[in-house]
């Protein structure tokens, strides 16, 4: 077994180390990706770049650093200290104080220099550091703050989605490749009580459920984590019980005949249905009649693109599970969970990879569509998109109509570039 | 070949009706109620005759639209409800009963009390008014209106106190101290009588094709016959229903939207077709280049390039306002009835330009890339060698061997092409005021006018599988070594 693993191990580290060269090779591919390790940065640190808040300050004899406080304060771990309790962060009298590059939040109004004051025009600023680097939309907001938190959100959305869309991909994929047509085989008496307690299970966990998991919906978004995990939990052991009271009952001969589930067939049809949907129609209804929330314009993105993922892993493990690891997988005598996991979709998860990276593109690309037609995010949040929607409002700003087309733009493309990397860099009829 | 289109046909049935159902699930949980929308009931005082005129109108207007069914042809719930829930007019008021239900499991007592509630409201109006009654009757209107909206029962139970202390204070509403104290009572017998246990006991309520998704789908007109008042022909007879909105017929609103969308559709697919099979062959043969590099480039950055992006840019930039004025801009006026056909023509033409030019970049790029892929990668094979070997000019390989062969990814791409076309419409339509689908669909949807919402959805489904279908059947035509019935082997 040992050596096996072994060797396992030694052909991972070769293919990716491999494709590691390759993806090197593409020197746009390799700047794209810092690229996104830039905005990732500029993400992580959105707040201590642009912000109302000073970063360190002395305020009536002691320091302070507000903007590290004020995620303490967020978590209700501490209070903010006397003085601080005022929104007015720009007027206390300091001793002295730090502000961050760009001194403003995305919703600060600066009463001063509202209706769309240009970058190149005339600001009404006490000094450089209080420039509006990008201009002013038409109430007054800082359009640089509002970019910089907007690459947070766009970076947020893409990865939140892309991961909901990669998790169901991967599993319905790797079930319908792995298992085919012919090879996932159930007693009779198993199938009938799973179906029984998959009914239950929903009932239980979802149904008698719904005014709980709405109240918390209602009331924040981490209770509303915890009640579906509660849920979760619920259908997890309600399954888990069916299939153990199942078990005496295969001992009587007709009940434990087995039955061949043609899971890749009723997978396979349920993606062409899927892929018959418009799913730009389908999200804008869905997000229209909800309450405005980017938390469910990631959830449905996600529901939505995972169909090129599982088709991806579908395909390559059709092809992976005849190659001879698989066969001596089974011949170890590993269980099936096993070699699903440990062996068939580590070596089918490469194409994966491309398919993630161009999804987080088109991701963020649907997101800034929605708010931009003003749909699904709630109208404060100041996205990418919802800027470049306010420059439809007052054409004469053209500062709002560049910057933020701008950073969508390049967004999309490195992921793009990203992807054709990956792409090249896996073709293995280009390695040489 | 037959068998195959057949088969495909069949694949579009399931399709079809998974789109209707989550439309359909759409918009039953959408907020609002659209018989109110239309009447445009203005609630609050008034006399008790007007109130009831208002209230029969609006079930005659819930019957003539098939609200009074249920939702669909069966409902899993627990045993606390009741499967005539349905049956109660007012939306926001039926949630809060399902929800009280839920909460006590008893549903006859909470029914007993919501219907004593109703009478309660009925004798408040059926007082006489004068200044000494008013102020405290309409306190008490207002306390019970809250009643009908909260499922809270230490809130209802305050409320009901409150309700109390005004019967108290004044003799005048003395004739409806009765049926108050009747709601008072059914509220403490159902709050007696609790049978929570009944949340958990799953249920399985069938309730025949007498349903909202059947009328919608398939109609309860009969077939052949006259059709009555309240009864539609259903979608697949071509009754798309009534718009909420401006109470045309569907059909007429989506008809003529739909010949815009289509035609920019075609006409941009058309540009796109033609402009990037040879850009994808040149790039592909000059692999290298300068040529060959600019335009990869170039058609890389069109593709990342967001049209709501490029379409705004062209509004702001060309279509008047500060800068150049090169195009009309998108809310100018239509061009006067009585203008001739071919100025009218021409007008419209005039105002396409930008939005197919915004419409097509994007699936241009999309389309040259493939063919460029498609082609190098036929370029790299054995056939093409042989080609060369044989002494034909680089022209005959190119044009006779490679570029038949590239083109059979090209076509399928015609299924996801389209669908995009179709996509595409929402936003362009929307920035140059297009009327087509997605401007009509985007106003729906703020309106919340679900049988236009849902006539748009089930089109673009139908025009998708046909696109998927077209796609597939070319294939089978350009290469004749696919086969779509299974060889024996």
């Amino acid at each position: 077994m040992i050596p096996g693993k072994v060797q396992n191990i030694i052909q991972k580290e070769g293919v990716w180390e491999n494709v590691k060269k390759q993806f090197r090779k593409n020197k746009l591919a390799v700047y794209s990706w810092r690229f996104i390790l830039f905005m990732l940065i500029i993400a992580l640190l959105a707040d201590f770049l642009a912000n109302e808040k000073p970063l360190v300050c002395k305020y009536k004899g002691s320091t302070y650093f507000p903007v590290f406080r004020s995620y303490l304060v967020d978590l209700e771990l501490v209070k903010w200290n006397e003085g601080f309790q005022s929104s007015e962060w720009k007027k206390l009298d300091y001793d002295w104080a730090v502000f961050p590059p760009i001194p403003y939040l995305p919703k600060n109004i600066d009463d001063k220099n509202i209706h769309s004051v240009s970058p190149f025009g005339e600001q009404n600023v006490p000094s450089k550091h209080w420039k509006h680097w990008m201009g002013t939309d038409e109430l007054g907001h800082d359009v640089l703050a509002a970019m910089i938190h907007g690459t947070r959100i766009a970076l947020f959305v893409g990865l939140v989605s892309m991961s909901i869309a990669s998790f169901i991909g991967i599993l319905l994929g790797s079930l319908a490749g792995y298992f085919g047509d012919d090879k996932l085989k159930m007693t009779r008496i198993r199938l009938v009580f799973n179906i029984v307690f998959i009914f239950f299970a929903l009932f239980y966990g979802f149904g008698s459920r719904s005014y709980i998991l709405g109240d918390a919906l209602a009331k924040s978004f981490f209770s509303f984590i915890a009640q579906l995990i509660f849920s979760l939990i619920i259908i997890f052991f309600l399954i888990v019980i069916g299939n153990l009271i199942s078990r005496p009952f295969e001992k009587i001969p007709i009940l434990s005949k087995k039955i061949n589930i043609p899971i890749d067939m009723m997978i396979s049809r349920f993606i062409e249905i899927m892929i018959s949907i418009p799913t730009l129609f389908l999200i804008i209804s869905i997000v229209a009649i909800a309450k405005p929330s980017l938390f469910l314009v990631m959830i449905i993105i996600g529901l939505t693109s995972w169909t090129g993922i599982a088709r991806f892993i579908r395909a390559e493990l059709l092809k992976v599970k005849h190659l001879e690891y698989i066969e001596a997988a089974h011949a170890l005598g590993f269980s099936e969970r096993r070699t699903i996991f440990r062996h068939a979709i580590p070596n089918a998860l490469s194409p994966v990879l491309i398919s993630i990276a161009f999804g987080i593109a088109s991701a963020i690309l649907i997101e800034s569509t929605l708010s931009f037609l003003g749909i699904g995010v709630p109208a404060e949040t100041l996205t990418w998109g919802a800027l470049l929607a306010e420059a439809r409002q007052s054409p004469t700003a053209w500062w709002m109509a560049i910057c933020p087309g701008l950073a969508i733009f390049l967004t999309v493309t490195v992921y793009n570039l990203v992807g054709e990397g990956l792409t090249d860099a896996l073709d293995p009829r280009l390695r040489k | 070949m037959l068998k195959y289109i057949a088969k495909r046909f069949l694949i579009f049935i399931p399709t079809l009706i998974a789109i209707s159902l989550i439309t359909f699930v759409v918009s039953i949980n959408a907020p609002g109620d659209p018989v109110e929308s239309m009447l445009n009931k203005n609630s609050g005082e008034g006399q008790l005759s007007d109130k009831q005129a208002g209230e029969s109108a609006y079930i005659e207007l819930r019957h003539q639209l098939g609200f009074d069914l249920p939702v669909f042809y069966f409902s899993i719930s627990n045993a606390a409800t009741c499967d005539t829930l349905y049956k109660i007019q007012n939306i926001s008021q039926r949630a809060i009963l399902e929800r009280i239900i839920y909460q006590h499991g008893n549903s006859a007592d909470v029914l007993q009390y919501y219907s004593s509630l109703k009478l309660l409201e009925t004798d408040l109006y059926k007082l006489p008014k004068n200044d000494s009654i008013n102020p405290s009757l309409s306190k008490v209107k207002e306390q019970l209106n809250l009643l009908f909206n909260t499922y809270d029962s230490t809130e209802i139970k305050s409320r009901l106190n409150t309700i109390y202390g005004y019967f108290e204070k004044n003799e005048l509403m003395k004739p409806a101290f009765r049926q108050f104290q009747n709601a008072n009572n059914n509220y403490a017998v159902l709050l007696r009588n609790q049978k929570t246990w009944k949340r958990f006991v799953p249920v399985f309520y069938w309730h025949g094709i007498a349903n909202q998704y059947h009328r919608w789908l398939l109609g309860n007109a009969p077939w052949f016959g006259e059709m009555q008042i309240g009864q539609s022909k259903g979608f697949i007879r071509g009754d798309f229903g009534i718009s909420y909105q401006d109470k045309r017929p569907v059909s007429s609103v989506v008809w003529s939207a739909m010949g815009w969308t289509v035609t920019m559709s075609i006409l941009s697919m058309l540009l796109a077709y033609l402009i990037a099979i040879p850009l994808g062959v040149i790039s592909a043969v000059d692999k290298g280049s300068l040529k060959e590099k600019s335009i990869t480039t170039t058609l890389f950055m069109l593709y990342s390039l967001p049209n709501f992006w490029i379409s705004t840019l062209a509004v702001i930039f060309l279509c008047g306002g500060d800068w150049l004025a090169i195009f009309p801009s998108p809310g100018a006026d239509p061009p006067s009835a009585d203008a001739s056909t071919f100025e009218w023509l021409t007008d419209t033409a005039y105002k396409l330009v930008l939005p197919l030019i915004c419409w097509t970049y994007g699936s241009l790029a999309f389309i040259s890339r493939q063919m460029r892929g498609g082609m190098l990668n036929v370029l790299g094979q054995d056939f093409i060698r042989t080609a060369r070997a044989k002494g034909l000019n680089e022209r005959q390989v190119v044009w006779k061997h490679a570029f038949r062969n590239s083109l059979i990814p090209i076509i399928t791409l015609f299924a996801n092409v389209f669908p995009l076309a179709i996509a595409g419409s929402f936003v362009i339509e929307f920035i140059f005021s297009i009327p087509g689908m997605g401007k009509v669909s985007l106003e729906a949807l703020m309106a919340r006018n679900y049988p236009v919402i849902f006539t748009v959805m089930m089109f673009t489904a139908i025009l998708t599988l046909i696109g998927n279908l077209v796609a597939d059947v070319l294939y089978a035509f350009v290469d004749p070594r696919i086969s779509f019935t299974k060889k024996q082997s």
